[in-house]
């Protein structure tokens, strides 16, 4: 089962996610000016969203991690690291 | 936590020296930070000239010169954590721009021509030689924890050194400059790139909004957004986001460009053209470190080539 979240204070009321989200799993609160999600139960786990989120105000649990072809392993090793 | 204090050490290597005031800039905090730590080398604070040993060791700025080597390898010797502090010390900084340039045309502009002063001598004594190139320290030493800033905000100081004291994680996020910038994000009708010059952009709305190139949703929140919440466009101070750095086909200018395309009328090409033939701006914090100088999608010396062909021509 995904769980997604959007955190608020994050949002900038962009619509970008509610926009490239191809099942319709998010939509637009116009009272707030924030996006919402509407049906998580129509997500598929595609992280488009995530990844065009200006502030990375979107998060997802539970979804299937595709294990990417291609890492920058240089920095990967590091990322751990950060603070 | 024992009764005995933490030992710390800091240097700084070539920086401006704003990440250790960015340290004293905890303010009345510093008095809860000196409570468990003891601040042995520390050229802001103390007058110790020697590297005694010590638990943490921070580090800020990047290796330029001799002198800059010799310190990081004997601070990496006597502390057993180090940090890389601050984005020079992570990224290479606003130095690693010197990249785009030989040592031979910097130290010549520099002491031959500067346009504001009269000197006509490059030193050659008590300066220790500048290297060839910028480098970020862990590609002289092993580093074990990152904070990147310019400088980071004492927040996020605060809570990395706490939380190394008490040995837990950090309570940090990995938004981007977004996450705390209030400006609202609204779909405008801007037809071309703006700059301050030509407009006051108004408060209420993001600068992307408005035709403004800013970095903010393509750089790592360690400032709390005080630019952009004040009129000023984010510069990428703080290196770039962690998806920009891990994924491959991911670039500062591809994402402010896809991003600003969305919001405003400019096509996102023109958008990545005019953010190339700026770089040195655009990239002038991160472009030292090899996870962004080892991209495949950057080009800088291209960019910078085909912008002085057409300024020759």
């Amino acid at each position: 089962m995904i769980h997604m979240k959007i955190r608020d204070a994050a949002c900038r009321g962009c619509r970008f996610c509610v926009d490239i989200c191809p099942t319709d799993a998010l939509s637009f609160d116009e009272a707030t000016q924030k996006a919402v999600v509407e049906t998580v139960e129509d997500c598929i786990g595609c992280l488009s969203c995530g990844f065009i989120c200006p502030s990375g105000a979107i998060r997802h649990e539970g979804h299937h991690v595709v294990k990417n072809f291609y890492r920058n392993l240089y920095f990967s090793r590091r990322m751990e690291k950060f603070l | 936590m024992s009764d005995e204090k933490i030992r710390l050490n800091t240097d700084w290597l070539c920086d401006c020296g704003g990440c250790h005031v960015a340290l004293v800039d905890l303010h009345e905090k510093i008095l809860q930070v000196l409570d468990s730590v003891e601040i042995q080398h520390c050229p802001v604070l103390t007058d110790v000239k020697d590297y005694p040993p010590a638990r943490i060791g921070i580090l800020t700025g990047s290796v330029r010169t001799e002198h800059d080597r010799h310190a990081a390898l004997v601070m990496r010797e006597k502390c057993e954590i180090i940090i890389a502090f601050g984005t020079c010390a992570v990224y290479g900084g606003l130095h690693g721009a010197g990249l785009a340039h030989s040592r031979e045309e910097i130290m010549e502009h520099v002491y031959r021509r500067s346009p504001t002063t009269k000197t006509d001598t490059i030193p050659d004594a008590e300066v220790s030689e500048l290297a060839k190139m910028v480098t970020p320290i862990d590609e002289v030493i092993d580093v074990d924890l990152y904070l990147p800033g310019c400088p980071p905000h004492p927040h996020f100081i605060f809570e990395s050194l706490a939380s190394l004291i008490e040995g837990r994680e950090p309570r940090v996020t990995q938004d981007s400059v977004c996450g705390r910038c209030k400006r609202q994000m609204i779909k405008g009708d801007a037809r071309e790139i703006r700059n301050t010059l030509d407009e006051v952009p108004d408060e209420r709305f993001c600068f992307l909004s408005q035709g403004h190139i800013c970095l903010g949703s393509a750089t790592l929140d360690r400032c709390l957004a005080p630019c952009p919440n004040h009129g000023i466009a984010c510069t990428g101070c703080a290196g770039p986001t962690m998806q920009i750095l891990t994924e491959p086909y991911l670039d500062i200018r591809t994402e402010v460009s896809d991003r600003m395309a969305r919001l405003t009328a400019i096509d996102e090409d023109i958008i990545k053209t005019y953010m190339e033939k700026t770089a040195k701006t655009q990239y002038a914090y991160a472009m030292a470190t090899k996870m962004i100088g080892n991209k495949p999608t950057f080009l800088i010396k291209k960019w910078i080539a085909d912008v002085e062909g057409q300024i020759n021509e």
